[in-house]
């Protein structure tokens, strides 16, 4: 049995996770400046809000919206409350086809900018 | 809870924002201006300086909803904009970057201004080229209505419209808008209400299909009463909130109707009749279509105009003879004895909903009643063919055609000629919102009598004969006329159902109303539509807005 001693201890859970977001983060600002530069970030913004309308994301949103107000009566909700109660729901109801391409656009984007 | 919403107001303004107000005007909103940049899609953002990232000063992100503070214009995230406030007294008001609207810091919450709207509005006009008046005066203008209504056409985005009345215009849905009383002519205002809703005739005229300006007996110097009515479309339409007076109509038709100019009251139903018969006159005329009611294609008869059939049954050798005869409504006999309907009474146990007073007049029972076979009086013995002499017989209505619009008038006013006495019967009348016509047709009523036989009725319930959709004998409720009161100072208010949402109709005030509302009332006039027509209408009158940028979708227009 080898000797645990002189094995290098094993980094905390913490400290490598900090130190991979980390990484991830300059990274993920680095594309985000060339998306804005470029104006390209524009284009997918667009791109994104088209397809959420057109799938009807955008009316399930306004429903959403619509039912909780009701629940709540209209002079007790904030902006920031349905935000708040609305993105979870967003977010999960997103189409899995407008993910894909938005990630395709992104992808090609990094690879003509040759990062 | 009953949705009430106050129609003709801006929400309120928080205490921050009057202060703001108060001490600054608009000098603060006017200082950004220049940082408005205005997208194609209609979308308008602040940008400080031109490819930069905002980002919250206390946290850095760049992800989150931020917003910029009108008096230090520093930047903060929604977790840090109330730090903002407190670190900064005063500090109240924000503007949201990415959407460039107001926000109070000490509400914790959007507010609204209509001039910071204004502003923010002016610069996307000037950016599109567009001339633009002062502050206030950004008018309403109006694009060539002529063009045909072409459903991807929404109707909002012809219109420009003062951004006083914007907040107003984004909820409510489009053509929704009071009408003055002129001195008891809530009997006019009632009908208009219906008839402006009702989707075949807003198409014809919101299409041009009768323009005033165009009109030859207009250009004559005569009376038109569909002009008038071109006038009142266009001012329902125009996006404008205010109650409106339909001056010129109620003079018109006085001029029409001279007995009835004065200012009594005078019967909803009547009005509606005579209003639709000089709409069929003026349109028949000038446009040579048939003179016969039956072929007629003036916009009466193409939307309410339906066929019932006659059976006069000989009761000694059975010989019938049938008569056919168009219709523009139904008259409906209301007697608390008739109404109530045996078919509905085993439904509702069926659906275990509740249980129908045995005694409660009902529209089935009612339309039962009006198709069911009467057995004529000795004094009205009429020739028979066959037996070659006058019978005793007997009669029955039903229908061999339904119109696309199935008016339904239920009389409640009773004129004795014997006593010479007029009475109200203020009895309740259930109705449905949906209403299938099947058991009143021909086919069904014919049917019935000889026990199922096989008949050929050949497009019964068409109401196209060129039209390939099969017949439909469904039909939706989408405005109902009621009259509450005593006979001769009584009122009247409509209830219109826009896009699954009641709306109460009196005279100049307009409210969403529940459900049980508009079943509880008391209905004088019930409009039906066939379900296809408020089908289509649903999706031509699509009002989706949620901000600015839906209002002026400028894009690809």
């Amino acid at each position: 049995m080898k000797h645990s001693v002189n094995r290098p201890p094993t980094p905390d859970e913490d400290d490598a996770s900090e130190g991979f977001e980390k990484d991830e983060v300059t990274l993920r600002e680095i594309i985000n400046v060339k998306l804005v530069e470029s104006g390209e970030k524009e284009n997918l913004m667009e791109l994104v809000r088209d397809r959420l309308v057109e799938c009807g994301w955008k009316d399930e949103m306004r429903i959403a919206c619509r039912e909780h107000v009701k629940k709540k009566g209209r002079k007790d909700v904030t902006v920031d409350e349905l935000i708040r109660v609305i993105t979870p729901k967003g977010r999960a109801s997103v189409p899995d086809s407008v993910k894909a391409e938005l990630l395709n656009r992104i992808q090609n984007f990094i690879v003509s900018a040759a990062l | 809870m009953s949705a009430r919403i106050s129609f003709l107001k801006n929400p309120d303004p928080c205490n921050h924002l009057s202060g703001y107000k108060l001490r600054y005007g608009t000098d603060g909103y006017k200082s950004f201006q220049s940082l408005f940049s205005c997208f194609n899609d209609g979308r308008i953002k602040i940008k400080l300086r031109e490819i930069e990232i905002p980002r919250c000063s206390y946290c850095s992100v760049y992800q989150k909803r931020l917003y910029i503070c009108l008096f230090c214009r520093s930047i903060s995230c929604s977790s840090h904009i109330l730090l903002h406030t407190q670190l900064n007294k005063g500090h109240d008001i924000a503007i949201d970057v990415e959407r460039s609207e107001l926000y109070c810091c000490a509400c914790i919450d959007q507010v609204y201004d209509p001039e910071f709207d204004e502003i923010v509005v002016s610069k996307q006009l000037v950016g599109l080229g567009m001339s633009v008046k002062s502050g206030a005066d950004v008018v309403a203008v109006r694009s060539n209505k002529k063009r045909r209504l072409d459903s991807q056409l929404i109707i909002g985005s012809k219109f420009l419209v003062s951004p006083r009345d914007r907040r107003e215009k984004w909820s409510f849905p489009l053509g929704l808008r009071g009408l003055n009383n002129l001195g008891s002519t809530c009997f006019m205002n009632a009908v208009l209400q219906a008839l402006v809703h009702a989707p075949p005739l807003r198409n014809f005229w919101l299409s041009g299909q009768h323009n005033r300006d165009l009109c030859p007996r207009r250009t004559m110097g005569l009376l038109c009463l569909p002009c008038d009515l071109d006038v009142i479309f266009a001012a329902m339409f125009s996006g404008d909130r205010t109650p409106y007076s339909p001056a010129h109509l109620l003079h018109s038709w006085w001029q029409h109707s001279t007995n009835l100019a004065t200012y009594e009251q005078q019967d909803s139903h009547e009005f509606f009749i005579s209003l639709l018969d000089r709409i069929h006159e003026n349109e028949g005329k000038s446009k040579c279509l048939y003179q016969d009611h039956e072929e007629c294609q003036c916009i009466t008869h193409k939307a309410f105009s339906g066929l019932l059939r006659s059976d006069v049954t000989c009761t000694t050798c059975g010989s019938t003879s049938t008569t056919y005869d168009p219709f523009i409504d139904i008259s409906l006999t209301l007697d608390s004895a008739n109404g109530f309907s045996p078919a509905d009474c085993r439904k509702n146990r069926y659906n275990g909903g509740p249980s129908v007073n045995a005694t409660m007049p009902t529209l089935s029972g009612c339309l039962d009643f009006f198709t069911r076979s009467e057995k004529l009086g000795p004094d009205q013995k009429l020739n028979c063919q066959s037996c070659g002499e006058k019978r005793e017989s007997s009669k029955q209505m039903s229908i061999r055609r339904l119109p696309l619009l199935l008016c339904l008038h239920v009389k409640r006013f009773e004129h004795s000629l014997t006593r010479k006495t007029s009475r109200k019967i203020d009895s309740y009348l259930q109705y449905p919102f949906r209403l299938n016509m099947s058991p009143y047709l021909s086919s069904s009523i014919i049917g019935k009598r000889f026990g199922n036989r096989m008949f050929a009725f050949d497009g019964e319930g068409e109401y196209d004969s060129s039209s390939s959709s099969p017949p439909s004998a469904e039909f939706e409720i989408f405005a109902v006329v009621t009259h509450s009161g005593m006979l001769e100072s009584g009122h009247y208010v409509t209830y219109l159902r826009l896009k699954g949402l009641w709306y109460k109709c009196d005279d100049s005030w307009i409210n969403e109303v529940e459900e049980e509302v508009v079943r509880g009332c008391e209905c004088y006039m019930l409009f039906y539509a066939q379900e296809k027509v408020i089908q289509k209408a649903h999706k031509e009158l699509s009002y989706q807005v949620i901000s600015m940028a839906e209002a002026f979708p400028f894009a690809n227009c």
